[in-house]
């Protein structure tokens, strides 16, 4: 019963986590760029579903569609007002840009963070489910709305997949990631590419994080969390490998969700701390990374 | 033989499955110069960091004064008595030059909190030695490119070594700065050292080494004196390609009034170092220009500039339209596609993805059309189509790169070293699928080459471009009474 | 050039005598603010060793601090020393600490290093709740001996630990094993190649920064009467410390004191805005680090370097 029940919510929290990284890897991939205003992404999607979903009454599916919105928007905020600028700067070494960037996302993200704060209060907010009832699974009663949202997730990375590797604009992406160089050489103008993974992350975490608001529930509070799972997943499966985020959020939804069950539920962030340490120290490259 | 200061034996290194160095082996006498010479990619550089602990070798010794130190770490093998200046420096920005050179005679201790009063004075005698005595109060970012790599020299010399490696010695260096540098370095011969010069020719160093030993793929190929070595059949055909010889041919370049690309006047810094020192060309339409020089001497510069990648003073135009201003991918797109040294293939894409991709910005059916002609001048990559890049062998590679660049349909097609570590039955093939493109398409070709017998029969026109300029401009039939001579 | 290095010398002579002096006419209130503000100026130079000089970018220099302070609390709480040997404890595990890290530092390069320092911090901060019994887990435990209950005595204390923080730190950066460490920082091959076992050089570049980061984290906590993770281990915590050491000027050390001030002053002063100063503070910073990328110091160093 149990053993069914862990299951079921592992794979609906991993395939929740999965959808959150990919965005993450994918801008770190194609851009060279980690992105810690992440979780202020999710978040601000979160609020702004909630907000139109429940404050404006206009519906869980409207408030969804305004969340993903809002996530692009906030995204395209954080490479206009941070990234760009930094990376465009004459007075910033080559050498230094990453811990540049890094520092000036972090702080972007703590902006996002008190300015939530300030508009929502700190207080969790939940999305009304997209769809109410429970289903019997192997015996365990399970809300409709859960595996709806991890159909959806599969889904959303599914698209993406096909975006990636079957489409003329997809393998852009993929040859920057492989040889920028190269793809000037070919005509291809990289800030076009680069505005183009900002708006693919954009969108992608603004689901991830409608999704979470709908699922677990969100706060101004989860900005700082939400960034450091992701980037412990996404390091876990390799920088910049998108098979190796989603295998990792797997890994960690479901060390998580055994924890929580069999030992407690306040020590369920462990396991994949040491798990991440391990790989780390034995290999730095992440399990399916390349370099 | 006496005792030899420096005696290497069998070293060898693998990096993953390609051998960098296999088998080589020298020795230097105290007060010796030897050259150790090899085009890009020869594994001289790597013998260089196998000597000095920065790489570990998989096989092979290493004996300074007969105490074998290969495999130390490379602070105990500094200490031990050999000194490196290296090509690429960077200094600190908030030191001075003294400071600098001060920081190569600190000892390696925790405990000495303040520096030997002695110090100061010994500083100054070194920088005295090799010229910096003017300078000692700037800091490294006001320095003349000339004197960041004296002030390398003065940091390798600073804790007298017994051996000291030497890596490019003369790159981007003026020929009375060159002069001032030999000199230093012969200084060190008259002192008992052991010198060992990296570099790409023998030609650069040949008027300094006692001897020399040429590279090619990480093997030996050739030692002697430096004449000896530049004469050596094997080192002549992996410079030259071979003894040289024009093809009659008739020229196919329009009498246009005004060329297809003008460069006027170019001139690159690296940092500090003149990559590029006045150049300028004319390529006209449907010609087939070669630009022939030794590795180092400017042409991917040259070619960086045109375009885009690289800053540069001076102006470029192509169709009578200046390039000033506009981005890589644009001018790309416009007609200028270059094929670079590197390949730049996208590697865990399959070979249909990278045509596919340099044919992006063509309609469907140009596209097709296009993929079907390149697919019949290189065979090869029809057979290989669903291959990733990156498991191609390197005449592949080669193929694969320049049939991307073609997929462009560009206007002008610029060719870096597509020779560059190729087997001649591949250059072979690759010269042939040139002749073709040649006489059966309207492309104007600019190719850069150190292979000049594969330069020359395809050209209506060669540079020669040595140390950043141009030297000599003239039809291939004059090359090799004129230029052919000095080349090497 | 001796003249900016004496003029310096005279500048911060005359910082602290006024420094010193200020307990005669500012309020405990603020004096309070101040003293936070100078054990924050040790963090930020003991981080600014690490990244300015050893050239490691340590994104969690909480998990030395929280060491350090929850070391000096446990056995204050359980067996009773003196503060000074509290201290003295608090100094050791910090070294543990930082040689702990050391060692993934000098075989990983880049993010992954950064990103086990973030771990590290994460980690401490589940052991201390999982361990809640003994350090009161998320709410913090208080200890039964304070340095002082006078404001003013306290703030001397704190101005002591940051001015003799400032000589060390400043002469170690300035002396030959600074420079040396900075050639290690900058070029591991070059610095190597002049004979210097660079390990041995990063290693106790992390162990000054450990000590001196554990002892002020102890301090602390002696000062605040309590220890809790909201103060000395917090990722927020690590951010601001970071902050205040590029606000301040990157390889500068004393910039940290610079814009550890400014941090504390300014969150301070904004206190009005309520939850929004921290906004403002992010924001400030944000644009200095796109502006003055240098920091405040570096800006004014660079500026009288090209005169």
């Amino acid at each position: 019963m149990e053993g069914v029940q862990i299951l079921v919510d592992g794979f609906a929290i991993s395939a929740l986590y999965a959808l959150g990284a990919v965005g993450f890897t994918l801008l770190f991939g194609v851009s060279g760029v980690l992105n810690l205003a992440h979780g202020g992404t999710l978040v601000v999607a979160a609020m702004i579903a909630w907000l139109v979903a429940t404050g404006l009454h206009l519906g869980t599916a409207t408030g969804a569609l305004a969340g993903v919105l809002a996530g692009l928007a906030f995204a395209f905020a954080t490479y206009a007002a941070v990234v760009r600028p930094i990376q465009r700067s004459r007075a910033i070494p080559r050498e230094e840009t990453e811990i540049f960037i890094l520092t000036g996302t972090l702080l972007w993200g703590i902006m996002c963070q008190t300015a939530l704060a300030y508009i929502f209060t700190t207080n969790p907010i939940t999305v009304p489910a997209l769809i109410g009832g429970v289903v019997p699974i192997l015996g365990v009663r399970t809300p409709r709305n859960e595996i709806l949202i991890a159909l959806a997730c599969w889904a959303v990375i599914g698209a993406l997949w096909l975006l990636i590797n079957r489409t003329r604009t997809g393998k852009t992406l993929l040859a920057a990631s492989i040889n920028p160089r190269g793809l000037t050489l070919l005509g291809f103008e990289l800030s076009r590419v680069h505005l183009l993974v900002w708006a693919i992350y954009g969108v992608l975490a603004g689901f991830a994080g409608v999704l979470l608001a709908t699922f677990l529930g969100a706060s101004s509070d989860a900005v700082g969390p939400l960034t450091a799972s992701a980037f412990s997943i996404v390091v876990l499966g390799g920088l910049g490998s998108v098979g190796g985020s989603l295998v990792a959020a797997y890994i960690v939804g479901y060390l998580e969700t055994l924890t929580a069950y069999l030992v407690a539920p306040t020590l369920r962030s462990i396991p994949p701390l040491i798990i991440l340490i391990l790989v780390v120290y034995l290999r730095p490259q992440g399990l399916l990374g390349r370099r | 033989m006496s005792a030899a200061r420096l005696e290497v034996r069998g070293l060898t290194k693998r990096f993953g499955g390609l051998v960098a160095v296999r088998d080589i082996g020298f020795s230097i006498q105290p007060g010796e110069i030897l050259g150790l010479i090899g085009p890009n990619g020869s594994g001289k550089s790597t013998v260089m960091k196998l000597i000095m602990g920065i790489e570990r070798p998989n096989a092979g010794s290493v004996r300074l004064n007969g105490a074998e130190i290969a495999g130390w770490p490379t602070h105990r093998i500094a200490r031990a008595g050999i000194g490196i200046v290296f090509q690429h420096s960077r200094p600190l920005h908030r030191q001075t030059v003294l400071e600098h050179i001060k920081l190569a005679l600190l000892p390696d201790s925790l405990l000495r909190l303040a520096a030997d009063p002695a110090v100061e004075g010994k500083a100054r005698a070194i920088a005295s030695r090799v010229g910096l005595e003017t300078v000692l109060g700037r800091h490294p970012g006001t320095l003349a490119f000339a004197d960041l790599r004296r002030l390398e020299l003065a940091k390798a010399i600073a804790r007298e070594p017994s051996v000291v490696l030497v890596d490019e010695p003369f790159a981007g260096l003026t020929p009375s700065e060159v002069a001032s540098f030999s000199e230093l370095i012969r200084g060190f011969r008259a002192e008992g050292k052991a010198v060992l010069l990296v570099d790409h020719n023998v030609k650069s160093v040949a008027a300094l080494v006692d001897r020399a030993l040429a590279m090619y793929l990480g093997e030996r190929i050739a030692e002697g004196t430096a004449e000896t070595v530049m004469r050596d059949e094997q080192v002549r055909r992996v410079y030259l390609g071979g003894s040289i010889e024009a093809a009659a041919r008739v020229s196919t370049g329009t009498d246009a009034a005004s060329p297809l690309l003008a460069v006027e006047g170019v001139s690159v810094l690296y940092g500090k170092a003149q990559a590029l020192d006045n150049v300028s060309i004319t390529v006209r339409e449907r010609e087939f220009v070669s630009v022939v020089g030794l590795n180092g001497a400017g042409k991917t510069t040259l070619f960086n500039a045109v375009s885009g990648l690289v800053p540069y003073r001076g102006t470029i135009r192509f169709a009578e339209r200046t390039l000033a201003g506009t981005s890589a991918a644009a001018i790309a797109r416009a007609g200028i596609v270059q094929c670079p040294e590197t390949r730049e293939l996208f590697g865990e894409m399959s070979v249909a993805e990278n045509l596919e991709l340099g044919g992006a910005h063509l309609t469907n059916a140009a596209r097709t059309e296009q993929l079907a002609w390149l697919l019949d001048l290189f065979p090869i990559l029809a057979e290989r189509a669903r291959q990733n890049a990156a498991t191609l062998s390197g005449g592949e590679q080669q193929m694969l790169a320049i049939a991307r660049a073609l997929m462009m349909r560009p206007r002008l097609l610029i060719l870096d070293e597509p020779t560059l570590g190729l087997a001649p039955v591949i250059l072979e093939q690759l010269s042939k699928a040139l002749a073709r493109l040649h006489t059966t398409t309207e492309i104007t070709v600019l190719l850069g080459e150190q292979n000049v017998t594969f330069a020359l029969p395809h050209a209506d026109r060669i540079y020669v471009l040595e140390h950043a300029r141009i030297i000599w401009e003239g039809p291939p039939a004059r090359f090799a009474a004129e230029a052919g001579a000095q080349y090497l | 050039m001796a003249l900016p290095r004496f003029r310096l010398l005279q500048v911060s002579v005359l910082i602290v005598v006024i420094a010193a002096l200020l307990p005669l006419w500012l309020s405990a209130y603020i004096l309070g603010v101040l003293t936070t503000a100078y054990y924050f100026g040790v963090f930020a130079m003991s981080w600014d060793l690490l990244f300015g000089f050893a050239g490691e970018v340590n994104f969690g220099p909480t998990f030395l601090i929280g060491l350090g302070a929850y070391t000096a609390a446990l056995i204050d709480n359980l067996l009773g020393w003196p503060i000074p040997f509290c201290v003295a404890a608090a100094a050791l595990a910090a070294l543990v600490g930082g040689l702990l890290l050391a060692l993934p530092a000098l075989r990983l390069r880049g993010p992954y290093f950064g990103l086990v320092t973030l771990v590290a911090v994460l980690l401490l901060q589940n052991v201390i709740v999982i361990f809640a019994h003994f350090t009161g887990g998320e709410i913090g435990m208080t200890v039964p001996d304070v340095l002082s209950v006078d404001a003013g005595t306290n703030y001397w204390i704190a101005l002591a630990v940051l001015t003799i923080s400032a000589v060390l730190l400043f002469g170690y950066s300035r002396s030959p094993l600074g420079l040396i460490l900075q050639a290690a920082g900058q070029d591991p091959v070059e610095a190597s190649s002049l004979g210097f076992n660079v390990a041995k050089h990063k290693l106790a570049a992390f162990s000054v920064s450990a000590v001196f980061s554990g002892v002020a984290g102890a301090m602390l906590i002696f000062y605040l009467g309590s220890a809790s993770v909201d103060v000395v281990v917090d990722l927020a915590i690590a951010v601001q410390i970071i902050i205040a050491a590029v606000l301040g000027g990157r390889r500068t050390i004393l910039g940290g004191v610079i814009g550890g001030v400014f941090l504390i002053a300014a969150g301070q002063v904004l206190l009005p805005l309520g939850q929004l100063s921290t906004f403002v503070v992010s924001a400030i910073a944000l644009l200095v680090i796109l502006f003055f990328p240098d920091g405040l110091l570096g800006h004014a160093l660079r500026r009288s370097e090209q005169e």
